[in-house]
């Protein structure tokens, strides 16, 4: 078998052209020697040995002939014959097979078309599918043929073996007139690409009837022949000494715009740019157009980059991801733009290079090429860049920033990714505002939630709103409104326990939203988006709003509070303060909790109160404020109202506390009320038993003139804090609480009503002096009911005593007796002397304490007068209507020409 | 000399089996065939082994293609001159 393997390729040849032709040896010995001299003219191949080339053009073949499973039977069978690894020069012989190939469907045509391919071989957009057009099918050695045939078979012509195109058709009926319009039709057409590469493969013919033209004079072969040629194999090779060619370089530029260095163009690291080696001589003008071009490999570098790093990169969410998987797709497209030109580039090798003139790779085709994908990769480029660090709602406002761009083209590249960017975003949204779940494992959204709030504080501290993750297609409002739906049905299903759907709300399954929904949705903001925000926040809300209503009566307890901690049941704090008085009186520390909740308990039963709902009666309860030394019952007692559940959202603990301060001030405004009264009381009843001591008139005159000036002062303070406090904030409230759309509008509006009583109840910082004051005046009122009280008691002493000596002295009379002896009348005169004596010191005691008042009042005034709220001033109006203060205070006058003077100049 | 040449050929096909017991020969015949070549069992073995030998398939290819060609057209030639 050794001796067979040996067997020369001559003998080899001969049994071939036996075999083909069916005849003996002897008859082929024409046929033989042109194939001798064929085969030996052309030893080395012109094609690169690379079998996987090779076998992908087979396949690209099959396929072109749409002979799908046989081209992967092919595939099949070309592993095997790889596995088995016999075969030296498979490339070889399936090339071979490859050029016999023939395709099935049209038998008879053995010409490929050449046409004008290249004219349209590229289509200009990048993302319409590549654009084969067919290889030539048979590389056919038409002339020495058909003249070695014409001289061998029919040899009727005698032809010199130099016979012409044109002379053709005209000796070919001679030998055969039926086979010849087979092979002269196309071939005419066709010859004129073909000719130099015949001239080339059969150079020893000394035929080469090479000139398109249809010239009849021979044309010496062996001086045209090495001519064409040689340009040739240079542009083929490259490696000349002289200068690279373009096609070499058109090579180089394409690996390079795969971010892969090239012979000649490679990059350079430290400048991070593609330098074209400096040492190859190359002329100006292609050096600078493949560096033009090198810069595309540059920006592909750049995006790929970027993609490489983040696409592995866990941690940078979804919204990243996706945006990693439209740069992928927009390389994609490059990617197949660039196997176009590779497989443009392919086709010259095979076809070799006959077809330079309008049909080639050139630089400046590249250039011309390659200008929308250039742009396009420019814009992905500074887009990464931007995008650099940033993530999620980030991201697709800096995506979104970039959308803004008057060219159209740029533009809907941009929308593009935008939408595939935000369609995570998009479907976070949804799930949130539709069924309250926040699934944003890399807090990408713009809604965060801590987990570490519990439930009590769901609604003020769980969920906020990420600021830097707002895309900038969805506005501050929307955001807000976004942010409150999910938390509202959120506090629906964890607060209150409600998991009813709402009916109006649409279901979940909404959220399945494809990418162009995303991007129709986020760039029609004014539409559909917003309405649809705007429908899902209007039914939470007013589902919510329902449910608090409903089954937590939230007005209602608001109205208590109201009612009860802001005083506004008045027979019911009266009737509470009439129970309360005796237990209040004593020292702090002997007050019992259950004691007071007993009063507190009778004291609802006596009143209206008890038509109240039990739920809110259960709430009410009595607290006792923290005790220092010396505080009476009056001082630590406090209503209070227990809140839980849904409603304690809106009567927050701060909330509370500030109600407990305004009752507590409130509850002392009452005292000061009630205390006056008493002293009204007390000095109604004592005035006509008191007439008979006519030396008390002084004292008890100034009793009722420092008693009504003090009624007068409460009076208008109890106005000031019910109608001008109270009452109109309360209005506002009711209003707003009545038109609210959301729970964080009754929030608020409450919350505005607690800032304004306490302000206007002068407890906030800034009127601590003006609060000090009536203080001051509240301590005086109690002090004058205790010098008051003094004073009737001693005098309603001294009238018993007198009664008790006149009634001894009528007795005596009676008896006969004398009434009085020396002794006793002296004492009396004595005792009455005595108690005449004390009445200076209460009248200079009362002096004393009026002038304190005075004293007090005035400064509150003047405080009054120049405090910043208007109802505060008129509130100083009304106390001194008459401006008795203010005549007898100077200090009060120019102040109050200051004041009217500013606000004069105000105005 | 006909029988001269088969025999020649029945050594080719027998050396071809002896001697790629392995490539079943039907791997690249079946290939062939996939392609349309034509070729038959023994010419594809006298391919195999010129291309073995470091034939330039192009060449090759082209020296079976004018084969067939003069073939066809010495037969078409042949037809007609028996039927004129």
């Amino acid at each position: 078998m050794a001796a067979l393997d040996q067997k020369s390729p001559n003998v080899l040849l001969q049994s071939l052209c036996c075999r083909i032709t069916g005849k003996s040896e002897a008859d082929v010995a024409h046929q033989f020697q042109y194939a001798v001299r064929v085969i030996g003219s052309n030893y080395a191949p012109t094609i690169e040995r690379d079998e996987f080339l090779v076998s992908e053009k087979i396949k690209k073949e099959l396929l072109k002939q749409r002979r799908d499973a046989d081209a992967a039977l092919f595939s099949e069978l070309h592993r095997k014959l790889q596995t088995q690894g016999v075969l030296k020069h498979r490339w070889s012989i399936l090339y071979l097979l490859l050029s016999l190939c023939e395709d099935p469907r049209k038998p008879s045509t053995r010409v490929g078309s050449y046409g004008s391919v290249f004219a349209q071989a590229l289509p200009r957009d990048a993302h319409s599918t590549p654009f084969y057009y067919t290889r030539p099918q048979s590389l056919s050695l038409s002339y020495p043929e058909r003249s070695a045939l014409a001289a061998h078979n029919a040899s009727s012509m005698g032809t010199s073996g130099i016979s012409s195109l044109g002379m053709y058709p005209l000796n070919g009926p001679g030998p055969g007139p039926s086979p010849q319009p087979l092979l002269t039709g196309p071939q005419a057409v066709a010859d004129p690409a073909r000719g130099t590469r015949l001239a080339w493969a059969l150079p020893i013919t000394g035929a080469a009837p090479l000139n398109p033209r249809p010239t009849t004079g021979p044309t010496p072969g062996p001086t045209s022949s090495p001519a064409s040629r040689l340009p040739h194999r240079q542009r083929r090779d490259g490696d000349t000494s002289a200068e690279i060619s373009e096609a070499a370089l058109v090579r180089d530029i394409l690996y390079v715009f795969q971010g892969i260095d090239g012979k000649f163009i490679k990059m350079c690291t430290p400048e991070n740019c593609y330098k074209i080696d400096s040492k190859v001589p190359m002329c100006k003008s292609l050096r600078d157009t493949s560096s033009r071009l090198a810069e595309l490999g540059w920006l592909h570098n750049k995006v790929r980059k970027y993609t490489d790093s983040r696409s592995l990169d866990r941690a940078f969410g979804l919204v990243g991801q996706s945006f990693c998987a439209s740069l992928h797709q927009e390389l994609k497209e490059y990617y197949r733009l660039l196997s176009v030109l590779h497989s443009q580039l392919q086709l010259e090798d095979d076809q070799g290079v006959n077809v330079e003139l309008e049909s080639t790779l050139t630089l400046r085709r590249l250039l011309v090429w390659t200008y929308d994908p250039k742009i396009r990769l420019k814009t992905l480029a500074a887009l990464v860049d931007y995008c650099q660090g940033r993530k999620g709602g980030e991201l697709a406002s800096a995506v979104h920033a970039y959308g803004k761009t008057g060219d159209p083209h740029m533009r809907a590249l941009v929308q593009h990714i935008l939408s595939l960017v935000s369609h995570p975003i998009l479907n976070f949204l949804y799930r949130w505002i539709y069924d309250g779940e926040l699934e944003d494992t890399y807090h990408e959204f713009f809604v965060a939630s801590d987990p570490t709030v519990k439930t009590d504080r769901l609604w003020h501290d769980k969920y906020s709103l990420r600021k830097s993750m707002i895309p900038s297609f969805i506005t501050m409002d929307q955001a807000r409104k976004v942010l409150l739906i999910g938390k509202s049905i959120n506090f629906l299903h964890q607060v209150c326990h409600d998991r009813t759907p709402p009916g109006k709300i649409p279901p979940a399954s909404k959220s399945a939203d494809s990418p162009k929904d995303a991007a129709e949705l986020f760039t029609d903001l004014e539409g559909a988006f917003q309405s649809k925000i705007d429908a899902a926040y209007f039914d939470t809300s007013k589902y919510l709003l329902d449910v608090l209503n409903k089954n937590y009566q939230l007005l209602e307890h608001l109205q208590a509070m109201r009612r009860y901690l802001l005083l506004g049941q008045g027979d019911f704090i009266r009737h509470l303060m009439d129970l309360l008085k005796p237990e209040l009186a004593r020292a702090a520390t002997t007050l019992y909790q259950h004691n007071l909740t007993g009063i507190l308990e009778t004291a609802v039963r006596a009143t209206n109160a008890q038509f109240d709902s039990p739920d809110i009666l259960k709430r009410l309860d009595v607290r006792l404020l923290e005790v220092s030394p010396g505080d009476t019952g009056w001082d630590v007692f406090s209503l209070d109202y227990h809140v839980d559940g849904p409603i304690a959202t809106v009567f927050t603990r701060d909330c509370m506390s500030h109600y407990l301060r305004v009752f507590n001030f409130l509850w002392r405004a009452k005292r000061m009320e009630y205390i006056l009264t008493d002293i009204w009381k007390s000095q109604m009843c004592n005035a006509k038993l008191l007439k008979s001591m006519p030396e008390l008139s002084g004292v008890l005159h100034q009793c009722h003139i420092l008693a009504s000036e003090m009624v007068h002062f409460i009076h208008q303070m109890q106005y000031y804090i019910t109608f001008e406090v109270l009452e109109c904030s309360w209005d506002e409230l009711w209003n707003k609480v009545q038109q609210a759309q959301d729970l964080d509008h009754i929030i608020a509006a409450h919350e505005v009503f607690l800032d304004t009583i306490i302000s206007r109840c002068l407890l906030d910082s800034n009127s601590r002096s003006l609060l000090n004051q009536l203080r001051a005046v509240f301590d005086q009122i109690i002090e004058f009911q205790n010098a008051q009280n003094a004073l009737y008691r001693s005098a309603l002493e001294e009238l018993q005593l007198r009664a008790q000596y006149e009634d001894t002295k009528k007795r005596r009379e009676e008896e006969g007796e004398w009434g009085v002896t020396a002794e006793q009348e002296t004492a009396e005169n004595r005792r009455v002397q005595d108690f005449k004596d004390t009445i200076p010191k209460m009248c200079s005691q009362l002096r004393l304490l009026t002038h304190f008042y005075q004293g007090i009042v005035q400064e509150f005034l003047r405080l009054l007068m120049t405090s910043s709220d208007e109802s505060l001033q008129f509130l100083s109006f009304r106390l001194d209507f008459n401006e008795h203060y203010k005549a007898r205070d100077p200090r009060l006058r120019p102040s109050l020409g200051a004041t009217r003077g500013r606000r004069s100049s105000n105005i | 000399m006909a029988s001269a040449a088969n025999t020649n050929m029945n050594s080719v096909r027998e050396t071809m089996d002896v001697l790629y017991p392995f490539v079943c020969p039907s791997v690249l015949l079946e290939i062939s065939r996939l392609l349309n070549t034509g070729l038959d069992m023994e010419s594809l073995s006298i391919c195999v082994r010129l291309c073995e030998q470091g034939i330039n398939p192009e060449a090759l290819s082209s020296v079976i293609k004018e084969l067939r060609r003069a073939t066809d057209t010495l037969k078409a030639s042949d037809n007609s001159t028996s039927q004129g």
